[in-house]
């Protein structure tokens, strides 16, 4: 099986389907479609000035911070207009929006350095210095 | 009316998802004599809405005024008598300028958020910070408060010996019923309850919903059209707007039925040895039983299960 993945957007005007909000929410939601964010979510949230975000959901207070993603990286999100019956099949994604950072958020806790979620962007970089080409590393070093 | 549409200004003026404090100055001879001091609640049971703390205060000398303004058991006032009454106390000039009042309008996602924090803070505990923090207001902007008067529903000597250790040098009574047994905690009472019944009255969806108090009731569970709107406004991800309490059972049961089921990280709570690694089942002495996958996967190194990475394809 291989996955193709489209992206049309290039063609795209309008600058909002690059600029999507990504909402990481400290919960497992059994849901799985669209959700009414701006009606129910963004109106509550509010910046404590200096970043500190807060906001509520299903009446627990969040914590939040704002989490570019790395250098170079962007945020996709994609949509699959038929799933294959057969799991061999190739699929076939279009790319719907993208967004450039995340809403991070905890349940009644300050996000901090050692939040798993954090934590798990670091790969980016360690990667990199694993598997990435010399090329890149000399083109690091003379920056 | 002017004072009760002023009233609903400044309550629609603030945001109604945070707690705010509506207060009176203080009477110039409140600062002098030594005051009586009344504390009641209004809307502690509903599932929609704010609560509100009030308090009322005045000379102890003065309290003849209390009663011409009529201030009685107020469960026995109608809510028309009970908007007269806030209405002389705002405006009638021998109430205004010896009774002085003030109130807390506590949000409903302020209690929600309260009652669901990782270390959960009861309604009791929210409520007797609301009191504590309306008496320490007005004895701060420079009111002489030497007795204090408490209405309260649950057991009244826990509360009266928290509130004497806090002020010392004021004579505390806490009691049931002391709104119909103090014409100033009737005089609170009113208040708090005139405040509530307004702030529902003039409650904006920021969610967008057109609806008003008309269609959702008085926010008691057993109203029928408070029943209708908890049963009706689910919304499948969110739950409800923010003028509905999520702690209540009558929501939370509600959610549990028409809205997509959430889970939120576990609170390990003091004491309990649910899943204590002491008690482990006997037959983990014997052979390790080697589970298909698990035998057949290496081992995944610290670094990416301290981060919950795993190789999973979230294609298949």
């Amino acid at each position: 099986m291989s996955i193709h993945v489209e992206n049309n957007l290039k063609d795209s005007n309008c600058k909002d389907v690059f600029e999507q909000k990504a909402q990481y929410i400290p919960c497992k939601i059994e849901a799985d479609g669209t959700a009414n964010v701006s009606q129910y979510f963004e109106p509550y949230v509010n910046d404590n000035g200096n970043g500190e975000l807060t906001a509520t959901f299903r009446g627990h207070a969040l914590d939040g911070v704002i989490v570019p993603l790395p250098e170079g990286y962007r945020g996709a999100m994609l949509t699959e207009a038929h799933r294959p019956l057969s799991e061999d099949s190739d699929r076939k994604f279009h790319v719907a929006s993208l967004f450039k950072d995340i809403m991070y958020w905890n349940w009644d806790k300050k996000p901090s350095k050692n939040d798993n979620f954090v934590k798990a962007l670091e790969w980016i970089d360690i990667a990199d210095a694993i598997h990435g080409t010399e090329e890149n590393e000399t083109n690091e070093e003379c920056l | 009316m002017d004072q009760l549409d002023n009233l609903q200004n400044i309550l629609l003026s603030n945001d109604n998802s945070k707690n705010f404090l509506n207060c009176s100055d203080v009477p110039s001879i409140c600062k002098q004599e030594p005051c009586m001091l009344g504390v009641d609640e209004a809307g502690r049971g509903p599932v929609l809405g704010p609560m509100v703390y009030g308090i009322a205060y005045c000379p102890i000398n003065q309290s003849e005024i209390l009663k011409s303004l009529g201030c009685a058991d107020s469960k026995a006032l109608t809510e028309e008598k009970r908007n007269e009454i806030l209405i002389s106390m705002l405006s009638d000039g021998s109430a205004k300028n010896n009774v002085g009042w003030a109130a807390e309008v506590i949000s409903p996602n302020y209690i929600s958020n309260s009652m669901y924090r990782r270390a959960k803070c009861s309604l009791n505990e929210v409520s007797m910070n609301s009191a504590i923090g309306l008496i320490n207001k007005v004895i701060e902007m420079g009111a002489n408060i030497s007795e204090v008067y408490v209405d309260t529903v649950g057991p009244p000597e826990k509360y009266q010996a928290k509130l004497s250790e806090i002020f010392p040098s004021i004579k505390i009574t806490v009691t049931k019923k002391a709104d119909s047994l103090y014409p100033i905690v009737s005089a609170a009472s009113i208040v708090a309850k005139v405040t509530r019944d307004h702030a529902l009255k003039v409650w904006q969806f920021r969610e967008g919903l057109e609806l008003d108090y008309k269609e959702f009731g008085s926010g008691y569970p057993g109203d029928p059209l408070t029943k209708k709107f908890i049963q009706n406004k689910v919304d499948e991800v969110f739950g409800y707007p923010l003028l509905v309490r999520f702690s209540w059972s009558t929501a939370e049961l509600m959610l549990q039925q028409k809205a997509a089921k959430c889970t939120f990280e576990e609170v390990e709570e003091p004491g309990s040895h649910k899943n204590s690694p002491r008690t482990k089942p006997i037959s983990s002495f014997f052979a390790p039983k080697l589970e298909n996958d698990e035998a057949k996967k290496r081992k995944q190194h610290k670094f990416f299960e301290e981060r919950c990475l795993n190789r999973n394809n979230p294609f298949e």
